[in-house]
């Protein structure tokens, strides 16, 4: 029996679902951090986490003012690991948020940034754009051969780390094609492996 | 409100995902088991071993609660072992266990690949940043700490020398293998192979475009924005 035998026995031992959900959380968290563009909104999971966050803050609550100093250590615990929670799902928001897309955004995110580019555009509208000649007061030209409006680049070349064996991958365009086994980590354009990433196949790293 | 961060993770954020590893204590005081929210702990109970996330096992460090346990590679000769590997380029790379069928495949740094049960012979994808953490908060848990911390800077400074002759290899179409280096290493790289990739490929792109390029975009579902652009020249 080799070591990855040992090691793969270990991991059958199923783990519980609030592991499973951070374990989901930060690969979602890492893969949103280093993509070009915004990848779905993962919905059920972010309803779990927010729902434990919540019920969590509840017990610290209930529990701080309690001078007991055994009680006191296990609350810095709770709440420690509280912190690094928060720290995820702001900034997997954040990074959600600064993307700036309309595809697959969430209720509240896209109310968010409606609200957000409202604000943004009356703003400029009223402290400067009015005195422009009206040819200059468009915020989404793409006359002139240059666009206001960013987009992302489908072809940035990203980090990632199959999951499973992929087997070949095809660079669409270039006739280029190379074979991804479990654990190789690969410097590659995002649009060749985007399906593989959407399929849990392939992680971002 | 745009994200002030630079394109791919910074060094305390793969820091942060490196304090998810396991790693093996040993408590010296009783803990009952506690329900986070990535799970419940197991109870720690003096002198049996537990394997806790990294960043829980400092704190428990940090108010000498418990020690912890440096995994296997992180011996002096263990790592002496993996610096000849690299000198001689058959390094192994960090394994990952089969995929169990069916569930959501795990990797790092979910991988028990830091616990005192982890292999000694290959250095798992967090090694750097696990390795420095440990010698900061818990050298008094090495037998020789300096020792380590020296083996530690010459295998960096030898994966480092590698990745740089891999530069030779960048190739904009078919991307680049780093399959062997680690998150610290890959985070310092990421600005510069990318950013290299990512121009050869501008550089490249008339080239591509004027062959099948056009095609493909449309085969693929992404229309690309260079496209876009030159519509709009046209268009004047």
């Amino acid at each position: 029996m080799d070591i990855d035998d040992i090691l793969a026995e270990a991991l059958h031992v199923s783990a519980p679902q609030e592991t499973l959900d951070l374990q989901e959380l930060t690969r979602a968290w890492v893969a949103e951090r280093v993509a070009p563009e915004l990848l779905p909104y993962p919905d059920a999971l972010m309803e779990r986490v927010l729902g434990r966050i919540r019920r969590q803050i509840e017990t610290v609550e209930e529990q701080t003012g309690n001078m007991d100093p055994k009680t006191n250590f296990k609350l810095i615990v709770i709440q420690t690991e509280l912190e690094r929670f928060k720290f995820l799902v702001r900034s997997f928001l954040r990074a959600r948020v600064a993307k700036n897309s309309a595809e697959y955004l969430s209720l509240s995110e896209s109310k968010y940034l409606t609200a957000h580019q409202n604000l943004l555009a009356s703003h400029y509208q009223s402290s400067f754009l009015s005195q422009f000649p009206n040819s200059l007061q468009k915020l989404d030209d793409t006359q002139g051969g240059i666009s206001m409006i960013d987009a992302p680049d489908p072809d940035t070349a990203v980090f990632c780390r199959a999951l499973r064996d992929v087997g070949e991958i095809n660079v669409v365009g270039t006739g280029r094609a190379f074979v991804m086994k479990r654990g190789d980590v690969r410097v590659v354009r995002w649009s060749a492996i985007k399906e593989k990433v959407l399929a849990g196949d392939i992680e971002l790293v | 409100m745009a994200l002030p961060l630079p394109a791919g993770l910074t060094p305390p954020e793969i820091a942060f995902l490196c304090e998810m590893e396991l790693v093996t204590v040993i408590p010296r005081q009783r803990l009952e088991g506690l329900d986070l929210l990535g799970g419940r702990t197991p109870p720690l109970i003096p002198p049996q071993r537990a394997n806790l996330p990294l960043w829980l096992a400092l704190l428990l460090k940090r108010q000498r609660r418990a020690n912890i346990l440096p995994p296997p590679w992180l011996h002096p000769s263990a790592l002496l072992t993996i610096l000849e590997l690299e000198h001689a380029g058959q390094s192994a790379p960090p394994r990952l266990p089969p995929a169990p069928p069916g569930s959501l495949p795990i990797s790092p740094p979910f991988l028990p690949s830091s616990t005192a049960a982890a292999p000694r012979d290959a250095l798992p994808y967090h090694w750097l940043e696990l390795g420095e953490i440990l010698l900061e908060a818990a050298s008094d848990d090495f037998e020789d700490p300096d020792g380590v911390r020296r083996l530690m800077r010459d295998l960096r400074e030898v994966r480092m020398a590698s990745m740089r002759k891999g530069v030779g290899m960048f190739d904009a179409q078919g991307g680049f293998n780093m399959t062997g280096f680690g998150g610290m290493e890959v985070g310092e790289g990421r600005a510069f192979i990318g950013g290299v990739i990512d121009g050869l490929r501008k550089i490249g792109a008339a080239r591509e475009r004027s062959g099948d390029g056009d095609q493909d975009d449309q085969d693929n579902g992404f229309p690309s924005t260079a496209d876009d652009y030159d519509d709009d020249e046209m268009d004047m």
